[in-house]
């Protein structure tokens, strides 16, 4: 249609006094996409998410909706889920329900009461009374239930169980079905496996993956050679451009690559291995490889 | 809609390639006939509760391999040849190799013999195709 990203960050940076929370990133998300946003905690990922909807003030770079600074009409279009609940403690559900309705032209009343009987909530308890899943699900009929064209959705499943995680993936789909664009955070990396069609994973503030999920499953492979002894040295495997990390463990080595799964496979076979395979790796494989070295270890024998 | 596709989020191997994968296995095992029409990408987006633009990738190769074809409006169908097409053939045969280059590695990984492996394998071939079976 045009060039015109639903969601452009450009080299954005946010500094709390001397601590960078997040440096130079720059994301941009295509119009009718859903974008997952992982990261550690402490990673920058709420900070962005509060710089690009205006709560905070960017130290450096431009955010832009729909080719436009954030102004206040921007939330006629943009729905923004906070990762703390933003709601009244001592309003029902109800009264939230009203208070929408004045807010924003286009909210759509019936689609907001579909969304209350679809999480299941009692319209005339307090906000106060409801459990932490419960207040998600109220921020999350809140959020839907004026169509918006762009969605901004910080941990979006936050205290909801399995069954309503499923109910919020679903709403993530439909809304992108229908041309919304969807950025989301989320802890739970399968959520974002099956919904995204992209991933940007956040580490430290920097940007240190970003692609499709396909494109990432499919250039990422293990190669994992075991053997009848010890593993041997492998002399520049390491250093081996094509490789990005190397685990050894007893008496299986694995070689995570980047590219030609197939040639560090035949050189490990020079080495007569009693097996060697090449496996695919998962989202989550690829978020611990690239978070990498910072994973606790249970249990800690290193084995 | 019947659930007639499902894929796995959760292995290494892309979802629109395991959807075409699937819809070509339908197709080539006449579980989707010629003619069918397929689910739209948005419903089969919310009943595998996957991306839609996966969906519509996966729709989109198929199309170029012939083996569906979509006409704006209506929706995407089974090409009244998308069985017999070679893609579809190849899709089987894919799937074949696949399975049983797993199951010889295994095999090999096992510490068996060659002559062992061909011997269990040809057991399971006549449990499988018996005798005079030679053409299903």
């Amino acid at each position: 249609m045009n060039s015109t990203y639903a969601i452009a960050i450009r080299d954005f940076s946010k500094r709390y006094g001397s601590f960078e929370a997040v440096s130079n990133l720059t994301l941009e998300v295509e119009p009718g996409s859903i974008c997952g946003l992982l990261g550690p905690n402490g990673s920058g990922k709420t900070t962005t998410f509060k710089c690009l909807i205006g709560l905070a003030r960017a130290t450096a770079g431009t955010m832009e909706v729909e080719g436009a600074p954030v102004q206040p009409q921007t939330f006629e279009t943009l729905a923004y889920l906070p990762e703390r609940s933003a709601l009244y403690e001592w309003m029902t559900v109800a009264d939230h329900l009203e208070f929408n309705r004045r807010s924003y032209r286009s909210y759509d009343p019936k689609r907001a009461e579909e969304l209350v009987d679809l999480f299941r909530l009692e319209r005339k308890k307090k906000v106060g009374k409801l459990s932490k899943g419960q207040h998600t699900a109220v921020a999350l009929v809140l959020a839907f239930s004026f169509r918006p064209r762009i969605l901004v959705l910080d941990e979006p499943a936050s205290g909801l169980d399995p069954v309503f995680q499923r109910v919020v993936l679903d709403l993530i789909i439909e809304a992108a079905s229908t041309g919304s664009t969807v950025l989301f955070s989320s802890h739970q990396i399968g959520q974002v496996e099956r919904a995204a069609d992209r991933v940007a994973i956040l580490k430290n503030g920097k940007l240190i993956v970003d692609g499709t999920v396909d494109t990432l499953k499919g250039s990422e492979k293990i190669v994992e050679a075991i053997f009848d002894q010890t593993v041997p040295e492998v002399d520049g495997l390491a250093a081996d451009p094509r490789v990005r990390r190397i685990e050894r463990s007893g008496r299986i080595l694995r070689a995570y690559v980047k590219e030609d799964s197939d040639g560090i496979a035949r050189r490990l076979n020079e080495f007569s291995p009693k097996n060697v395979s090449i496996l695919d790796l998962n989202l989550e494989d690829i978020f611990i490889t690239a978070v990498g070295g910072e994973i606790p270890t249970v249990g800690g024998d290193g084995a | 809609m019947p659930a007639i596709f499902t894929v796995d989020p959760r292995t290494g191997v892309p979802l629109y390639l395991q959807l075409i994968e699937q819809v070509k296995r339908a197709v080539a095992l006449g579980s989707l006939a010629p003619g069918e029409q397929l689910p739209t990408v948005k419903a089969l987006a919310l009943n595998l509760t996957i991306n839609p633009n996966t969906v519509a990738r996966a729709y989109r190769d198929l199309e170029r391999d012939g083996v569906i074809e979509t006409s704006p409006g209506r929706g995407s169908f089974v090409r009244a040849d998308g069985s017999s097409t070679g893609e579809s053939r190849r899709a089987m045969d894919d799937v074949a190799n696949t399975v049983l280059g797993d199951a010889v590695r295994e095999t090999k990984t096992l510490g068996l013999s060659r002559a062992r492996a061909a011997e269990i394998f040809f057991e399971q071939l006549d449990r499988w195709f018996p005798a005079g079976d030679d053409h299903k």
